[in-house]
């Protein structure tokens, strides 16, 4: 009798499916599209190397470098947004827009280089000599 | 019955012209049924329509050989045989002639699922094959406890004349007839899902499992004949519900108030009822394998169907 009452619920509560084009609303943390902040990135390429479904390519070229995402290809993994160090990529918390033209979503960024970054000054010599590679080991022979 | 109104009641009204749209209009009831029961939105109304005129325009693959040619006719003779089905069954009240029969509308009855059988063969796909060994098991299984039920509600009445099991005398009521008729049609419910391969009965055509079964090679035109077939079936497989039915709400409602129009919308609304009693079932339950279903009919429900008849044959005997 079990399945009658919620088949009866079902009858009454409204469907859970939608129409087209309607969106379904998302639960918190839900991963969407990848975004990308151009001033952010610093054009390492290690979402491109982190995309096991190819979704990001990554062109170098001289004094600037294009960055581009299909997300017809992407998993929406998130693992490319783990990897990025300068968070230049984040991912968003909706559902993905209906397209009808295949690369309707594809987006292309051409991105110049940053001039390298001043190096952090030398750290000071080390006034007391340091442990030896065997004294940090242990001295395990 | 004079050749006009033969002709009306095979081309109009039960038959084709109010078959076909009925047809249609069954199968969409039972999958927006299903569907809002299971929480969906389901098809839009003209979605079985739809689906018919897409598939007359898709091209069917090249068969060549006598498995081609039959494949072709397997459909059309179960479009036939399901919509002679339909114009037999005794809605309107009719007068001398051809009235039909209730052997000839069963064998009617029967030949879709006669041919969905050697379809499955004739297609030597090896899903059409094991759609076609389920089908043939699942019709023996549950024809023993559909026949019974109906040889039942003919031996309580004394004919196998359709005109006069569509009737009950009025007066007197008969109360122990009426019985009868309820057992036996309680019985013929039980079978429908079988008969017309909806859960839990639906192992011939499993789509997750054999793809379809019998369906499996069919495509374009035939498989829209099928699809029109299969509509036909529920129309004439509830339509027979409703009209054995009918005289029992006619009895409990307005035993002296029979019109043709007032027959007529007591069959549709019978009808109706009937198609979403099934897509209840049909949501309720999940498919149960062959044995199971082999085992429900010959176990539980022909006691049932056997206490139908003996009660009828007691009847007989008594009156």
């Amino acid at each position: 009798m079990n399945i009658l009452t919620m088949l009866w619920k079902n009858l009454w509560g409204g469907s859970r499916t939608m129409l087209f084009p309607a969106r379904p609303k998302v639960s918190k943390g839900y991963r969407g599209l990848v975004r990308f902040d151009p001033a952010l990135c610093t054009g390492c390429a290690i979402c491109k190397f982190r995309c096991t479904a190819r979704a990001i390519e990554f062109r170098a070229g001289k004094g600037e470098f294009t960055w581009s995402y299909d997300p017809g290809q992407c998993t929406f993994c998130g693992r490319c947004v783990e990897g990025c160090k300068t968070h230049a990529l984040s991912q968003d918390s909706e559902c993905p827009p209906v397209y009808l033209t295949i690369g309707e979503l594809k987006n292309s960024y051409t991105v110049a280089r940053k001039p390298p970054a001043p190096k952090p000054a030398a750290a000071a010599p080390p006034t007391a000599a340091g442990p030896t590679a065997d004294s940090a080991t242990g001295g395990a022979q | 019955m004079n050749l006009t109104a033969a002709l009306a009641r095979l081309l109009i009204f039960p038959g084709l012209l109010f078959a076909v749209p009925a047809a249609w209009f069954f199968l969409w009831v039972e999958r927006k049924a299903v569907a809002l029961m299971q929480g969906r939105i389901g098809p839009p109304f003209m979605q079985p329509f739809y689906d018919f005129i897409k598939l007359l325009g898709k091209s069917t693959p090249p068969r060549s050989g006598v498995a081609g040619l039959l494949m072709k006719v397997w459909p059309l003779i179960a479009v036939s045989a399901a919509a002679g089905a339909v114009g037999l069954l005794p809605v309107l009240p009719s007068s001398g002639g051809f009235q039909g029969d209730l052997i000839l509308l069963l064998a009617l009855l029967e030949l879709p699922s006669m041919c969905i059988i050697a379809a499955g063969f004739s297609s030597r796909s090896i899903f059409g094959e094991i759609g076609s060994a389920r089908e043939a098991v699942l019709s023996v299984a549950y024809n023993v406890v559909f026949l019974l039920a109906i040889i039942s509600i003919a031996a309580s009445q004394h004919t196998f004349r359709l005109e006069a099991l569509a009737q009950m005398p009025v007066s007197p009521v008969h109360w122990l007839g009426v019985l009868m008729r309820c057992l036996g049609v309680l019985a013929i419910l039980v079978c429908l899902p079988a008969k017309l391969h909806i859960n839990p009965f639906s192992l011939p055509n499993a789509e997750q499992e054999i793809y379809s079964g019998p369906m499996t090679e069919y495509a374009g035109p035939e498989l829209a004949m099928w699809e029109l077939s299969h509509g036909l079936e529920w129309v004439a497989a509830t339509g027979l519900a409703a009209t054995l039915v009918a005289p029992v709400v006619a009895i409990l409602v307005a035993p002296h108030l029979i019109v043709w129009w007032l027959a007529a919308l007591l069959f549709v609304a019978l009808s109706f009822g009937v198609v979403l009693l099934l897509s209840v079932v049909a949501a309720a339950t999940a498919r149960l394998a062959i044995d199971t279903t082999v085992r429900f009919y010959w176990q539980c429900t022909l006691i049932f169907a056997v206490l139908a008849i003996s009660s009828a044959l007691f009847m007989r005997l008594r009156s």
